[in-house]
């Protein structure tokens, strides 16, 4: 796939920053908060940055550091008027919040900014031999970043450091906005989304999958990072990982329950989940959990034609059926 | 390497190594390599208080005499065994002290942490450089306090040097695979000072008790601290100091099992009564409990002690990027508005 | 069941109230023959059916599950086993990505009056799971339980 991000150059990106914090200038007034992104504790990452008052839109910076989903804000600060700062990826969370009623569009003030990709951190710590804790320096480019840890200096090619699901990214642009920062760069919906990766792993032997998911999630700790991080996990008190009634899953430290917990997980985000990878992210021991959510979207993809997060009036496909559904056959005995 | 073998022979042996991306520590295996050049993902926490512990095994039976009793057999079940912990930090180890002063108070004692705490030995390394997220000595520690350790190694420049701190630690360095290091004592205290040396001066955090107290009632200072936390358990269970649990009892059919297992404060559930009410039913109260509960309640009730070992993991691992030492510092510093009573 | 151990492997059936258990009494009623690896939970409809109820039953010791409901558009109640289509379809399909073969999962629509149907669908499964074999098994808490043995069949 051509990549258009070669084209546009840094000095673009400083434009459509500026522009990005005068349309929130503009907005501001009328809102309770607006939902950005800005340095954090050291210079290989940022944070979410909560805008109140006018001088903290100063503080707001967008680079390929902004990995977070700030949609996931969203459901918690019903009530309020809220404008969020949005990659392509995350306007599609948005959409869906919107499709089942979780938020509501006249109380959220929608950002987009042309997306070329953020990275993937653990990428970027491989690269430097497992270690990010002492980066002094840090600075990205279209086409590289350029780091200073522990005395050494790396120069990464940013098109290896992307996080995969900007590789293969057909959303660069927010799919619904109320402002948008600097030029478009082109939505590609029509394109088929990459499902490569599961169908290599699924080409392997059984005992060779299901070992290799015991071994990953044997070191999972249930912090759930991954379905808060979830903008669409909003069950909050009644998640079932947590119910006693029905008794879903154990309190017992048991591979069985943390493989059945990403079970459950892909299967109540079927026909709902955006891939936006923050599950995989925010996992502190770095478990490799979106697999599943990708093949659950595989599914719905091949069996419904349907794409999550895309159209705020349509309706998720296991929300609804068909009389004679197309491209399910009913087994022959 | 051979003298973990060795000890490997009497004690479960834990080291750090990768699985997968991340670094943690897993039951020795001399095939594959151990990692110890940075800190681990996941302290050693689960070593003395594991995720997930059984206490009773219980089983349901009708009385025989009387067939409308039940009655309940229940089998205590106490861990065995020594363990050996290699390529520990000193703030991962340090965490076990503030465990110690909960759970081996003298009126009522865990007993199952005891059994673990007193056969658990740690072979804690010294650090050669901290990390930026790094504040052990914010908290009354340093990259060569062995406070909690048997034993410590300081790497130097063709090994490391071992100094026992308990008889535990003398014990494990009666190995004929290990020599005299008397020798080299000076170059170990160069390696402790050269990375005390790399810290920045520390604030001052002796307001920080009373401080913390005195925004107890702001719950906008809060609700802006915690504006971006998740409300998840990452932070939690990657501490080595926090030690909070729960307990459930896992029954199929006429047998259980009653286990113990991490908790974690941050989550929504974690003060939810059985009428439905919920004390801190946000974001904001539960980073306000974590928060104060180390740097002000934690030592009000143990002489001034800091419930934090300052290893940053908090910060590392946190998806959206919370950091406690911003919390600590804005609470210390914050004045409230003129007027207010 | 001690004089089956190892003859049998266990699979675990859904049935709906309506339809299918009827077809299964049906099956009965009339003596047809049927192996007796399946065994029945009787559910009100086949859309009350939560698709990760396949996944804890394989998780937990089953070989295999089968689901059975009313035929479309018969639905006792007018659009369960509509939903129940979808829904259990995409499981299906799910259920290679964990490592479970996607036959151990079959559904299926038997109506009251099939009882010869029901011994065929009952027959066909049980032989489909006996030549899978018994089903990935989860044998400890901890990983190294199961993985042990499993490099050791490998």
């Amino acid at each position: 796939m051509g990549n258009p991000r070669s084209e546009s150059n840094k000095g673009d990106q400083v434009k459509f920053q500026e522009e990005l914090k005068d349309n929130i200038r503009k907005a501001l007034p009328e809102l309770d908060v607006v939902i950005g992104w800005c340095g954090s504790f050291d210079p290989l990452h940022a944070t979410p940055h909560f805008m109140r008052r006018e001088e903290d839109i100063d503080k707001l910076e967008i680079s390929p550091l902004s990995v977070h989903n700030l949609a996931t804000y969203l459901p918690g600060l019903r009530g309020k008027k809220v404008g969020i700062v949005v990659k392509g990826c995350d306007s599609r969370s948005v959409v869906e919040l919107l499709q089942e009623n979780l938020i509501n569009r006249e109380d959220i003030t929608i950002f987009g900014f042309p997306c070329t990709g953020v990275v993937d951190q653990s990428k970027i710590k491989k690269a430097l031999g497992g270690h990010t804790g002492n980066i002094e320096f840090c600075d990205m480019s279209e086409s590289v970043i350029v780091i200073k840890s522990e005395d050494k200096a790396y120069t990464l090619p940013m098109a290896e450091m992307l996080a995969d699901k900007c590789s293969s990214c057909r959303y660069p642009d927010a799919v619904i906005s109320d402002y948008f920062a600097g030029e478009k760069i082109g939505n590609k919906g029509e394109e088929d989304a990459d499902y490569a990766a599961v169908e290599t792993f699924e080409n392997l032997s059984v005992p060779e999958r299901f070992g290799y998911w015991l071994k990953e999630f044997d070191r999972c700790i249930r912090c759930y990072a991954c379905r808060n991080a979830c903008p669409l996990c909003v069950c909050r008190d009644h998640c079932a990982a947590e119910s006693r009634d029905p008794h879903w899953l154990s309190q017992e430290n048991n591979v069985r329950d943390k493989l059945m917990f990403q079970v459950i997980h892909a299967y109540h985000l079927a026909g709902r989940c955006t891939e936006c990878g923050e599950c995989q992210r925010a996992c502190p021991v770095d478990i490799p959990v979106l697999m599943f959510k990708q093949k659950m979207n595989k599914e719905i993809r091949d069996t419904f034609q349907y794409e999550a997060g895309v159209d705020p009036e349509a309706t998720p496909p296991l929300l609804s059926f068909k009389m004679k559904e197309e491209n399910i056959t009913e087994k022959v005995w | 390497m051979s003298w973990l073998e060795e000890l490997a022979r009497e004690n479960k042996v834990f080291a750090p190594r990768y699985e997968g991306d991340a670094v943690i520590f897993a039951p020795f295996d001399p095939k594959q390599e151990i990692s110890i050049k940075h800190a681990a993902t996941m302290p050693p926490k689960k070593t003395v208080f594991p995720q997930s512990e059984k206490l009773v095994d219980f089983t349901y039976s009708k009385d025989p005499e009387n067939l409308s009793r039940i009655l309940i057999e229940a089998k205590e079940i106490l861990p065995k065994g020594t363990t050996v912990v290699f390529g520990s930090r000193p703030c991962d180890v340090r965490g076990f002290t503030m465990f110690d002063r909960v759970y081996l108070a003298e009126k009522t004692t865990d007993v199952y942490y005891k059994a673990r705490r007193e056969n658990t030995s740690f072979i804690t390394l010294a650090c050669e450089k901290p990390e930026t997220t790094c504040f052990c000595h914010w908290v009354d520690s340093s990259p060569s306090d062995a406070s909690g350790s048997d034993v410590l190694a300081t790497p130097i420049e063709d090994g490391y040097v071992l100094e026992p701190f308990s008889e535990k630690g003398q014990k494990l360095l009666t190995s004929s695979l290990l020599e005299n290091g008397e020798r080299w004592i000076l170059e170990v205290k160069d390696v402790h000072e050269n990375a005390a040396g790399f810290l920045a001066n520390a604030p001052d955090l002796s307001q920080a008790p009373q401080k913390l107290l005195d925004v107890f009632d702001n719950m906008e200072f809060w609700e802006n601290a915690a504006a971006k936390c998740l409300s998840c358990g990452a932070c939690t269970y990657l501490c080595p100091s926090c030690y909070c649990f729960n307990i459930t009892d896992e029954t199929t059919g006429m047998k259980g099992t009653r286990f113990r297992s991490w908790d974690n404060c941050m989550s929504a559930q974690f003060t939810m009564e059985a009428s439905g009410h919920n004390p801190r039913p946000t974001k904001a109260h539960r980073l306000k409990n974590r928060v104060g509960h180390k740097f002000s309640y934690y030592p009000a009730i143990h002489d001034g002690v800091i419930s934090c070992c300052g290893c940053g993991r908090c910060i590392k691992s946190c998806p959206v990027g919370i950091d406690i030492r911003e919390i600590v510092q804005e609470a210390i510093n914050h004045e409230p508005a003129i007027g207010k009573e | 069941m001690p004089v089956l151990t190892g003859k049998e492997l266990r699979i675990v059936g859904f049935l709906c109230n309506w339809c299918s258990y009827g077809g299964a009494d049906t099956a009965g009623i009339g003596r047809f023959n049927q192996p007796t690896d399946l065994r029945i939970i009787k559910v009100p409809c086949s859309g009350r059916i939560d698709p990760l109820f396949v996944v804890k039953a394989l998780m937990n010791g089953a070989d295999g599950v089968l689901v059975s409901g009313c035929h479309p558009r018969d639905c006792h109640y007018a659009e369960g086993n509509f939903y129940a289509r979808r829904r259990l379809e995409i499981m299906h399909n799910f259920l290679p990505i964990i490592g479970y073969e996607p036959e151990r999962f079959e559904y299926t629509w038997v109506s009251a009056s099939e009882g010869q149907r029901w011994q065929q669908v009952v027959t066909s499964f049980t032989e489909q799971i006996h030549k899978l074999g018994p089903a990935p098994k989860i044998l400890g808490p901890e990983a190294s339980d199961t993985l042990s043995l499993m490099q050791a069949a490998l």
